[in-house]
């Protein structure tokens, strides 16, 4: 396992640096450049905007710019800086961490707990009314974008005379100590993100989870158990499920650099701090170190869903080893 | 509250009091814009469109920065918001010596930064000599203090005999020098280590006051302190009690105690957060004024208010004077004329703009008093059958027969319309424009690209037609890059552009036209004789609309809905400084 972990993470390396070079080469074919925004100011001369390439290292040839950025990752980890924020990429990336997170993590959570217990109750009550229900409400969330379903709830909420219609908390919660009633609005402002970006969530996790628990129930171990005369809540939860949540788990590990990319248009619908506005905003303005850092952030966190995922699967399933 | 807060509240009040005393107040009153005295209370929301990158205004050109340093930062002058006269503001008074080129600000007393600290003319003189004409400052304007006399690159000095007199000496008179010196005034005393005279490299001043900077850092002299921020969320400012303007009855503004700015992205998410009641004001759109409209005469708590803009971008349809295929037709005024008659002013002002924008200028905006020529009468309508016989008389006729026309020699005039797909505005424009072309057997392939690449795209002359908004401003001389022919804005006709930065254009390529116009610009710089400058731009404005450099389309007017919680309300952009009602909105 030990070496298996090594060799994972020494092939990770190089395919780092390739995807660097790809993300650089992306966004530097994008027309345009950082310094054009300045351009139609009218205390800018095209000297000044010459000075301001020359400031920002733009002048440079494309390959030492990126020689620079991706030597001062290595040996300081230092990803650049922010042309917009003028200061270091990881302080932009950074103050807006944590509600990432939070909010990924919390729709995440929603999605898999309404998902997989639905999942299975459809696989178990197949061709039944539930059945048809769930799998009608899962294709409409998976058919129907998030960003739509944000934009419908928020009409919902202005309908009924709601205030809650984006961002975190109300404005007079904002930027002061946590409070219980802080709290209070800042669940009132949350459901619709989790309802929004959670419902795509819910419909593909729940569609696999009933396919896969399909697929077990009809094999010939839970036959076996069942014909041992174990009890049907047992044989479902300890035979069935355990075996059919596996390729959920590989998902699971997918749907990590959903952090960054997963939710950029719902996020800005619904005017959520995240990431994913910045990686739209820094791709739209050419902040090219912030861009790239994101892109690559989203590459190194799919890499590392994925083999989390590979371990977790050895950890759940007896059969798989990787010796 | 505890005794010992409430009686440091009541010393700081009387401290704050006795402070505001000293100062050299400027009364403001705008009874002619329906303003009456409010009263200090209650907190403002508006609305910002994004995070500010940073809190230096000089450190980066960005709209949400400059809104907020609209509100806590001052200048030496600003405009009359009624009749955008140029006002004392910082500077209590000024003269200009007889020659025009020696101005003696004497500097208002009692002003303090948001600290404590006075402000002197030590800092005015700072912040001219270290930060604006900083070449290195993203956001300074270094150039605009270098002036060319007989061939030869002079620079503007600043000099403080005492704390409250600051003496500009320009090499040459200039015209505009008091309308630009709406720049906002920074602390010495806290930007000093960013500053060459503080021992830091030129362009290290673009790095203060990141956003990640404690806010007591950020100090200004202006209505609002920076209070908290919150990344992605919100800026809170609290009001400065020891602000040096006063209403008329003597309360000192600003009225609001509070001032939040929401971070709020996207039009859509500002329209349901200014309906939900969480924004006391939204600058819309004209797309958007029917939807507003329709619940303010249902009854909502909100008004909306339009007035003729000054500021603000009137679009324009540009050929490429330039263009490898058709260049010698797009650079034919005939052509344009022609083309002009195929531009339908009317409906886009009606379906566009819902009827909220009117005829613009050649370039200048209609709501300016001083400067705009009426050459309504120059400019040639909508007339489809008038533009296909002016494209007959040059030539352009459908020779092949496939519906369209062809050039002399065979090629059909079939070109890109390049706009801005960001915007319902302009994306609506350009297939009215299109159809239209169409009717007269002028084929145009839309080409969408972002609103962030539009003037890049343009710039680079990579592009055969293009829609465009560029602003207004209360004088010609401030958007000279643009209109003057060889200009670094005249993008329509690159030819004319130097060789190289900052050489001489390239005459040979003007026509005589743009020659004119290239002499008025000239010109319009040093004359001090204010009616012979507006001679000079009128005339301007007059060539502009029969030779059509470009094909202006309207102007749109302001819009912005209004809480009826909030008033003394004026139409705010944010973003020109110089230009700011926030201390005068009251909540009632």
């Amino acid at each position: 396992m030990f070496a298996y972990l090594i060799r994972r993470v020494a092939i990770m390396v190089p395919t780092i640096l390739l995807v660097s070079v790809v993300c650089f080469v992306v966004i530097q074919a994008a027309p345009g450049s950082f310094t054009d925004r300045y351009l139609e100011d009218p205390r800018m001369g095209p000297e000044a905007v010459a000075r301001i390439n020359v400031q920002l290292g733009l002048d440079k040839p494309l390959y030492q710019q990126y020689l620079r950025w991706i030597t001062g990752i290595v040996t300081k980890g230092d990803f650049g800086f922010s042309f917009f924020a003028n200061r270091p990429v990881s302080t932009v990336i950074g103050e807006r961490l944590f509600w990432t997170v939070v909010i990924a993590g919390i729709t995440m959570l929603f999605s898999w707990v309404v998902a997989v217990p639905l999942g299975i109750i459809t696989a178990l009550r197949r061709n039944g009314f539930t059945d048809a229900v769930s799998s009608f409400i899962g294709y409409v969330g998976l058919a129907v974008p998030d960003f739509l379903i944000a934009l419908l709830l928020i009409a919902l909420v202005l309908q009924t005379g709601g205030t809650q219609v984006g961002g975190l908390f109300s404005p007079k919660y904002i930027g002061v100590p946590w409070s219980w009633e802080k709290f209070l609005d800042f669940l009132n402002h949350m459901w619709i993100p989790i309802l929004a970006i959670g419902t795509t969530g819910v419909a593909s996790v729940m569609r696999q989870m009933r396919a896969n628990l399909l697929d077990v129930l009809n094999a010939d171990y839970v036959r076996t158990a069942r014909a041992k005369g174990l009890a049907e809540r047992r044989v479902i939860n300890r035979h069935a499920v355990r075996t059919a949540i596996n390729p959920l788990v590989s998902m699971l590990g997918l749907s990590l650099p959903e952090l960054i990319n997963g939710t950029i248009i719902a996020s800005i619908v619904l005017n959520l701090p995240t990431i994913g506005p910045l990686l739209y905003d820094s791709l739209l303005a050419k902040d090219q170190y912030v861009a790239m850092t994101l892109l690559l952030l989203a590459s190194v966190l799919l890499m590392v869903g994925n083999l989390l995922a590979d371990v977790a699967l050895a950890w759940v399933d007896p059969r798989i080893r990787y010796d | 509250m505890p005794r010992k807060t409430l009686m440091t509240l009541a010393i700081a009040t009387v401290i704050a009091v006795g402070g505001a005393a000293f100062a050299q107040p400027k009364v403001v009153s705008y009874p002619g814009l329906g303003m009456e005295p409010g009263t200090v209370n209650g907190t403002l929301t508006l609305s910002l469109a994004d995070s500010p990158p940073t809190f230096m205004y000089y450190g980066q050109i960005d709209n949400n920065t400059q809104t907020l340093t609209g509100v806590v930062f001052d200048s030496l002058v600003e405009f009359n918001l009624e009749t955008y006269a140029i006002e004392p503001a910082l500077a209590a008074s000024w003269d200009v010596s007889a020659d025009g080129t020696v101005y003696t600000f004497h500097l208002r007393e009692g002003v303090k930064w948001h600290d404590g600290t006075p402000f002197t003319s030590a800092d005015v003189v700072f912040t001219y000599t270290q930060i604006i004409t900083n070449p290195e400052a993203r956001a300074g304007d270094a150039a605009q203090f270098i002036y060319t006399v007989d061939g030869e690159q002079r620079a503007v000095t600043f000099a403080a005999p005492d704390d409250h007199t600051v003496v500009i000496t320009l090499p040459a008179p200039s015209a505009a020098f008091l309308l630009q010196q709406r720049f906002p005034m920074m602390p010495k005393h806290k930007l000093l280590a960013y500053s060459v005279e503080g021992g830091a490299a030129q362009a290290d001043i673009n790095n203060a006051w990141s956003t990640d900077t404690p806010l007591s850092e950020v100090v200004g002299t202006g209505p609002y302190k920076y209070d908290s921020y919150v990344a992605g969320q919100k800026v809170g400012l609290v009001r400065n009690a020891d602000y040096w303007k006063v209403d008329a009855n003597g309360t000192s503004l600003p009225y609001a105690e509070r001032l939040d700015y929401l971070v709020v992205r996207g039009n859509e998410a500002q329209a349901a957060q200014f309906l939900a009641g969480n924004l006391d004001t939204l600058n819309i759109s004209g797309a958007q004024f029917p939807d507003f409209k329709s619940r303010e005469v249902a009854g909502a708590d909100f008004r909306v208010i339009t007035s003729p803009a000054l500021f603000g971008s009137p679009p324009h349809v540009a050929f490429n004077f330039d263009d490898p295929t058709f260049g010698p037709w797009f650079s034919d005024v005939a052509f344009r004329r022609a083309m002009e008659q195929a531009i339908d002013r009317d409906r886009i002002i009606d379906d566009v703009y819902n009827g909220l924008a009117e005829i613009p200028g050649t370039p200048t905006a209609p709501a300016d008093g001083t400067f705009y020529e009426d050459t309504k009468s120059l400019m040639l309508p909508f007339d489809l059958a008038a533009a296909g016989a002016a494209l007959d008389a040059l030539g352009i006729k459908d020779t092949d027969g496939n519906g369209v026309r062809n050039v002399p020699g065979g090629k059909d005039l079939e070109f890109s319309l390049t706009y801005n797909v960001d915007s319902g505005t302009f994306t609506d424009m350009a297939t009215i424009f299109q159809n239209d072309f169409a009717k007269i057997g002028v084929k145009a392939n839309l080409v969408g690209v972002s609103g962030s690449a539009l003037l890049g795209t343009g710039l680079a002359g990579d592009y055969q037609a293009i829609i465009i908004a560029l602003g207004n401003q209360p004088d010609p001389e401030l958007r000279k890059p643009i209109w003057q022919p060889g200009g670094s804005l005249y993008y329509w006709h690159r030819a004319t552009q130097p060789a190289e930065p900052g050489g001489a254009p390239n005459f040979d390529a003007m026509a005589t036209w743009e020659r004119r116009v290239y002499d008025i610009f000239d010109q319009g710089t040093t004359l001090v004789d204010r009616d012979a400058r507006v001679a000079l731009y009128k005339e301007w404005q007059r060539l502009n609309a029969v030779n059509v450099p470009v094909i202006m389309v309207a102007k749109p007017a302001n819009i912005a809905a209004v809480h009826d919680r909030v008033g003394n309300y004026v139409y705010n952009l944010g973003v020109i400084p110089g230009y700011n009602p926030v201390p005068l909105y009251y909540v009632k």
